[in-house]
């Protein structure tokens, strides 16, 4: 086993994933840049809710954010032409990352995916071929890589797929066709199939299609016989149709068409870079071997990476309670689209000597953004109940008590209040516990 | 490369395949046999139709014939500033608001290029200002900066304070006319343009979009109901009660202060904007969509919920200064009323519609 992942194989993939990741994250920052949400996100918001350990990460203010938002293209664009690929990596890894870790309000499950794969890059010899790294040093030149380094992207996207469909395998998805049921009137606009989107049997029909392809596609992916069909009509079809259906998802549905595309064997990648470059052939055999330290330690670093992948998903099993109304391990696990949650809250500020009370307008505070996501978030409401009761304390109000009255609407049942209005949350502690001032859910 | 051409190839074919069949398929069920009354189909053009055409078009047109009605007794004050033609004013001044009022909830499209709402309703009025600009006698009524020295709030104040028919007749009396005609015709100017706008363009492309993603005429009506519900807790109810400012009370930030007419003001807003949600009554309102998503008893709550936010506004009096030492109870009572509408339309409502309350467009997942 070990020796097998050991065997050399073209480099052809990784080269593939190396151009069209680039290409698409050059893409992306420009489509970020243009719709002007880097002063949106990172330059407007006068609060940024920052993640548990990441309290130092703060955003660098308009001249900053572009400038590192100008150094992510940059990165890309060496990426592509695999110029200084292992700074280019590091750099754009800790940069995109940065950036993601200034607001929980940005976070999508597509992001934390790139962090994962530029930080999966930087390991791996995706330069050695076909780059102007090997033009300007001839000696780089590897034709043949170890089958584990294309093998751990595949692993990745394996992964991400898995989670995905196990998340989807809840009551809500599968038996009430719910989130669905709701969004789908919402597109009746489209051509040709808009007419169908009030019918019950296409949400299933969405519903439980989604959950099969996410469960099953990475192993038609890897099956050799399956695989065109797999890539050409599932991936393809399946992405394009959510781009189409769900075009609020922006760049995942190409991310996921971009790496899934990995899965294909060196000989087809090589095929289709001979076909690109006019070359013949894969040229002389250069192996390329990782130096003898590293390689005793990679697999141990992999490794560990990939428990952690798979116990993270796993973490909610930890808490008690229903997943979607407290969300107490709901990030970083690969839950894309999977509900309908939508609240409103209204805060008030106490002076417990006075008995004075001061009702909170979230607009003074934050983005129409950061308010409706806080709106559902627990660990977001007791952030922000925690810079509130410090704003208070500077106006003069002496030891701030914050109260806050939340309604939420899950899956289209009807709101109900999702905080315990007698809890100071002020005084309700920042940490990785369970929630113990969420009102619990309870089927209506 | 054959062999890869082969299976791309085939798989073309598949692709080609299932899209026959879906198209086939929705053929068959949309356009080929009569469908009239889809089981569980809305008709979202005939909303839209019905929202522009018998809502909005209307709503604008009248605040413009109230908006002439209002200059020529504007005029009729400012030749004979006197206390009888101050009353008449009033009438008519009162009634102009009240039409502002029917369109304060429309702030999209031509309304929003305009800034509309910002240029004719900013409150509270900045007197300073305004006195500043009639001294000097120079003033541009055009940049966003003077949004809060104009418009309904800045005649409230020039017309109806309690030294304002004197004022007519002192020393810069001539500047101070002048003045007031002006903001009445920027005002009619802006009616005109908004008007015109919904008229002329923005009608087709509202009707045109069903969407229901940010930046789409649902979207905006939704996230509208949302924005005025939060405006009549926020600045024409709440804060000048003192509900943010620890029991402070702000009697000077009351919405038609000078004229004691915040509650009628306020009043007539919520009414606007229940009609507005039901759609006037014509089976073709938000409601109504609401109601064809299996949402009846939601629905039902909304309207029970509006009309009794309407009659706990109604319990009290105006002028509001005034109920804001005196009727405490009551107007805590309509504070909470309205607060469980908007978490009604802000929560179940949006949820229901899959609209998404806020303007920004960001990606999601």
């Amino acid at each position: 086993m070990f020796k097998q992942l050991q065997r050399p194989v073209s480099i052809a993939p990784l080269v593939t994933f190396r151009i069209l990741f680039g290409l698409m994250m050059l893409a992306g920052t420009i489509r970020f840049w243009a719709n002007g949400w880097i002063t949106q996100q990172y330059v407007a918001p006068k609060f940024y809710f920052t993640y548990m350990g990441f309290e130092w990460v703060h955003p660098f203010g308009a001249m900053g954010m572009h400038v590192i938002f100008g150094l992510i293209a940059l990165c890309t664009a060496l990426i592509i032409l695999g110029l200084f690929y292992r700074l280019a990596t590091m750099l754009f890894f800790v940069a995109f990352t940065y950036v993601e870790l200034i607001d929980v309000t940005n976070y999508l499950n597509h992001y934390y995916f790139i962090s994962l794969v530029s930080f999966l890059l930087i390991w791996l010899p995706a330069n050695r071929y076909l780059s102007l790294d090997v033009r300007i040093w001839p000696k780089l030149k590897r034709t043949q890589v170890p089958l584990w380094t294309i093998g751990i992207i595949r692993l990745q996207v394996g992964i991400v797929y898995f989670f995905a469909g196990i998340a989807k395998l809840n009551p809500d998805w599968l038996l009430q066709a719910i989130p669905m049921k709701i969004w789908l009137p919402a597109k009746s606009h489209l051509p040709i199939v808009g007419a169908l989107m009030y019918k019950t049997w296409v949400a299933y029909l969405f519903s439980w299609f989604g959950a099969v392809y996410d469960l099953f596609i990475a192993f038609f992916l890897i099956n050799r016989k399956t695989r065109p069909i797999a890539y050409y009509i599932f991936v393809l079809g399946f992405h394009i149709s959510t781009a189409i259906f769900f075009p609020g998802i922006g760049m995942f549905p190409y991310v996921m068409m971009v790496c899934s595309f990995a899965f294909f064997s060196s000989t087809y990648h090589q095929k289709l870079l001979n076909y690109f470059t006019g070359n013949t052939g894969i040229g002389r055999r250069l192996i390329y071997h990782y130096p003898m330290q590293l390689e005793m330690v990679l697999p141990l670093i992999f490794g560990l990476y990939f428990l952690v992948q798979i116990a993270v998903p796993m973490r909610y099993l930890a808490y008690p309670g229903h997943l979607f109304w407290y969300e107490e391990g709901y990030r970083f696990s690969w839950r894309v689209m999977l509900m309908e949650k939508s609240g409103n809250t209204f805060f008030t500020v106490k002076e417990p000597s006075t008995g004075k009370s001061y009702e909170v307008d979230n607009r003074e505070f934050l983005t129409p953004l950061q308010d409706k996501m806080m709106s559902t978030q627990p660990d977001m409401i007791l952030r922000y109940a925690h810079h509130l009761a410090d704003v208070y304390a500077q106006r003069g109000i002496k030891e701030p008590a914050v109260y806050a009255q939340v309604y939420v609407a899950l899956n289209g049942e009807r709101s109900r209040p999702f905080v315990d209005t007698t809890v100071n949350m002020a005084a309700q502690p920042l940490n990785w516990r369970h929630y113990s001032w969420v009102l619990p859910y309870s089927k209506p | 490369m054959i062999k890869l051409n082969r299976k791309m190839a085939a798989a073309a074919a598949t692709v080609l395949a299932v899209a026959t069949f879906v198209i086939a398929c929705s053929k068959g069920g949309g356009g080929g046999t009569p469908e009239p009354t889809n089981p569980t189909g809305f008709d979202k053009t005939a909303m839209l139709t019905n929202y522009a055409d018998a809502l909005i078009i209307p709503a604008y047109t009248n605040l413009q014939t109230q908006a002439t009605a209002l200059e020529t007794s504007v005029n009729t004050f400012l030749a004979t500033p006197n206390a009888t033609t101050q009353a008449a004013l009033k009438t008519v001044f009162k009634d102009t608001y009240l039409r502002f009022e029917d369109v304060s909830v429309d702030q999209f499209g031509p309304a929003e290029t305009a800034l509309f709402n910002n240029f004719v309703n900013t409150f509270p009025t900045d007197s300073a200002v305004i006195e500043g600009n009639i001294l000097r006698g120079t003033y541009d009524l055009s940049a966003n900066a003077s949004i809060s020295q104009q418009g309904l709030p800045a005649l409230d104040y020039l017309l109806f304070n309690p030294h304002a028919v004197t004022d007519f007749t002192g020393t810069t009396a001539t500047n101070r006319k002048k003045y007031v005609q002006d903001i009445v015709s920027a005002m009619k100017t802006r009616v005109s343009t908004v008007l015109n706008g919904w008229k002329n363009t923005y009608r087709a492309t509202f009707i045109a979009n069903t969407r229901s993603d940010s930046g789409s005429p649902i979207a905006f009506l939704i996230n509208q109901f949302a924005f005025e519900m939060d405006q009549l807790k926020g600045p024409r109810i709440g804060w000048p009660f003192g509900k943010q400012s620890g029991g402070t009370q702000y009697p000077n930030n009351t919405e038609g202060f000078n004229t004691g007419i915040s509650v009628a003001l306020a009043t007539e807003n919520l009414t606007a904007l229940k009609n507005m949600y039901n759609g006037g009554g014509s089976g073709k309102g938000m409601s109504d969509y609401v109601v064809s998503l299996s949402k009846q008893t939601l629905n039902s709550d909304v309207m029970a919920q509006f009309d009794k936010a309407l009659s706990a506004l109604r319990a009290v009096p105006d002028p509001y200064t005034t109920s804001m030492t005196t009727k405490k109870p009551e107007i805590e009572a309509a504070y909470r009323e309205i607060q469980i509408l908007l978490t009604l339309i802000k929560t179940d409502v949006a949820s229901a519609t899959g609209v998404r309350i806020t303007y920004q467009d960001t990606d999601g997942d």
